[in-house]
């Protein structure tokens, strides 16, 4: 009886089977990074070199073990935490500052931020504005141009949908590696009490940033209410209003992305603060992936529930057999379920039919564009890292 | 019946989704860039200043007046003009130029700073206005995006500020 519950539970597959699913997406890594390893610098080839282990290696976990969550939040979490520090090492090389200073806002050097889209929209369709200081095209200062950035949100939204939030957010990443570090939450029970209406607070912040951004003509989340300005740039401190943003963006980060996920393991900033998540839920709805329950099997045990990082199911909507609608396929009411079911779901098959076919579209995916984004991310940030630490 | 045909279409439509993430560094990404890239947009005039009115040319260097910016009822920013004095590089150590903003003939501003030799640092200056339209102001000192002297890049920029009480010009 002890070695049975000891014993390792069975793989969920062979070893030859996971490495031949496997294939794909080492050579979709080999493909992303080969021309850096055409560049000079050692320190670019170590950082190539180690995401593409990482990221196979991962997968191949994924596919031998069956789970998705864990793995994927190993990547998730690598990117969280390497993305701010390959950031600001480069703003720091090139302006000796994390604050954007206004020369680089008049001449259009700003990088650009996915988060600013959904801002993007009103002025654009009604004064053909961007309400941004980038430039359109890449320049030499700025690669990561506002066409080139959008281009890469429209591509990857049409392939993950709101997934975005778990393959492609590394600000999301930041939030769950400190909701990762407890071991159990201090407060989870509570925050799962909490009133099923605060799950529209994204939505109603989405509303009035969009709405205020159009009539004032300026992207009022980033210069209000973005909590990651703290880890990435900010508007350079020079008056009373400049050091009143700088002082939201620290206490909202200080408490929804340190302090709430570090109490109660979830991702609290995702579920109950940010728009663009609640702009990517939107897309979830033509987004051909989905989480359903196969309700012959579900016991109400609410295991999937707990798990949830983001509050994205209710009691009803299991009922229902159904996510609620800001699911970012993250895998883990999937995992967590003990009945298996919880299941991956292409639309317009039947729920539970083959559920692991439909597991490896998505994966594949948006494995794919993790690969290609956050991976390069990951690069760039390791080459950072031995480029500026004395490692050598 | 229709269960498979939908089943089907839905697998045909995953298979889509897969090759669109397989296109995406190779060719998609372009295609939606230049598609955002030819949809006729512009980075608002508070950030890039606005269009080019006219060119004056000096020995060396070029002096760039744009059309004055006129910032939208609600916009926190005020009405302003873009003066660029550019390559940074070939200007002389002090700057003095009478500029006519409004292409009237008569000179609006005298604009005067000296290039610091730091292309980090802010040049020291100010600008006096010649006329009721434009206000004067002295940099260093306090600064927005109506109000400012700054090197941007390989050139001087200087934005004047427009007088509310006089009304914009053209």
């Amino acid at each position: 009886m002890a070695s049975r519950v000891l014993a390792r539970p069975p793989a969920f597959r062979s070893v030859g089977r996971s490495l031949l699913l496997t294939l794909p997406i080492a050579l979709w890594s080999l493909l992303m990074f080969t021309p850096s390893f055409r560049e000079p610098g050692r320190d670019r080839h170590i950082g190539s070199l180690a995401v593409i282990l990482f990221m196979t290696t991962l997968f191949f976990l994924m596919m031998r073990t069956g789970k998705t969550y864990q793995w994927r939040r190993w990547f998730f979490v690598a990117l969280g935490l390497l993305f701010p520090v390959g950031f600001i090492a480069s703003l720091v090389a090139v302006r000796g500052t994390m604050s954007i200073p206004v020369e680089r806002m008049v001449s259009g050097d700003t990088p650009f931020c996915y988060m600013v889209i959904p801002m993007l929209f009103i002025p654009a369709a009604l004064a053909r504005t961007i309400i941004f200081p980038g430039s359109i095209l890449p320049t030499a200062n700025n690669p990561h141009s506002i066409a080139i950035m959008i281009g890469i949100w429209l591509a990857m939204t049409l392939v993950v949908g709101k997934g975005w939030c778990s393959y492609v957010c590394f600000f999301g990443g930041i939030e769950e590696g400190f909701a990762a570090i407890p071991k159990r939450a201090r407060i989870g029970r509570s925050v799962r009490k909490l009133d099923p209406r605060l799950r529209l607070v994204p939505w109603a912040i989405l509303l009035f940033v969009v709405v205020l951004s159009a009539a004032l003509f300026e992207p009022v989340y980033c210069m209000w209410l973005c909590p990651f300005k703290t880890v990435t740039e900010y508007p350079a401190v020079h008056s009373v209003e400049t050091a009143l943003q700088m002082g939201i963006f620290i206490t909202l980060f200080a408490g929804l992305v340190i302090v709430l996920p570090f109490l109660t393991k979830k991702r609290t900033q995702c579920a109950y603060f940010c728009p663009f998540g609640a702009f990517q839920s939107i897309f979830n709805k033509i987004n051909l992936f989905e989480i359903r329950f196969d309700r012959e099997k579900c016991v109400d045990c609410t295991l999937c529930q707990t798990a949830c990082p983001i509050m994205a199911l209710s009691a009803e909507s299991i009922r229902e057999g159904k996510t609620l609608m800001n699911c970012m396929k993250c895998g883990a009411c999937v995992d967590s379920c003990k009945k298996s079911a919880a299941v991956w779901h292409l639309k317009g098959t039947k729920v539970a039919l083959k559920p692991e076919r439909a597991r490896l579209l998505f994966l594949y995916g948006a494995w794919a564009m993790a690969t290609m984004f956050g991976g390069s991310i990951l690069a760039n940030s390791i080459a950072t890292m031995l480029h500026w630490l004395p490692v050598k | 019946m229709r269960a498979r045909i939908i089943a089907v279409l839905a697998y045909a439509a995953a298979g889509l989704t897969l090759a669109i993430a397989v296109l995406v560094p190779f060719v998609l990404m372009g295609t939606f860039a230049r598609a955002v890239a030819h949809a006729g947009l512009h980075v608002d005039a508070s950030y890039s200043g606005g269009t080019v009115a006219r060119t004056f040319t000096r020995s060396g260097h070029q002096i760039v007046v744009y059309e004055p910016v006129r910032p939208h009822a609600l916009q926190r920013v005020d009405p302003f003009v873009q003066i660029v004095f550019r390559p940074a590089a070939s200007l002389p150590a002090h700057v003095s130029e009478d500029i006519d903003l409004d292409g009237d003939g008569q000179a609006d501003v005298r604009v005067s700073f000296t290039v610091p030799a730091d292309r980090r640092a802010r040049p020291a200056g100010e600008v006096v206005a010649l006329n009721g339209k434009y206000q004067s102001f002295r940099m260093p000192g306090s600064y927005s995006f109506s109000k400012l002297m700054v090197q941007s890049g390989d050139a001087v920029l200087v934005r004047v500020p427009l007088n509310s009480s006089a009304g914009l010009v053209r």
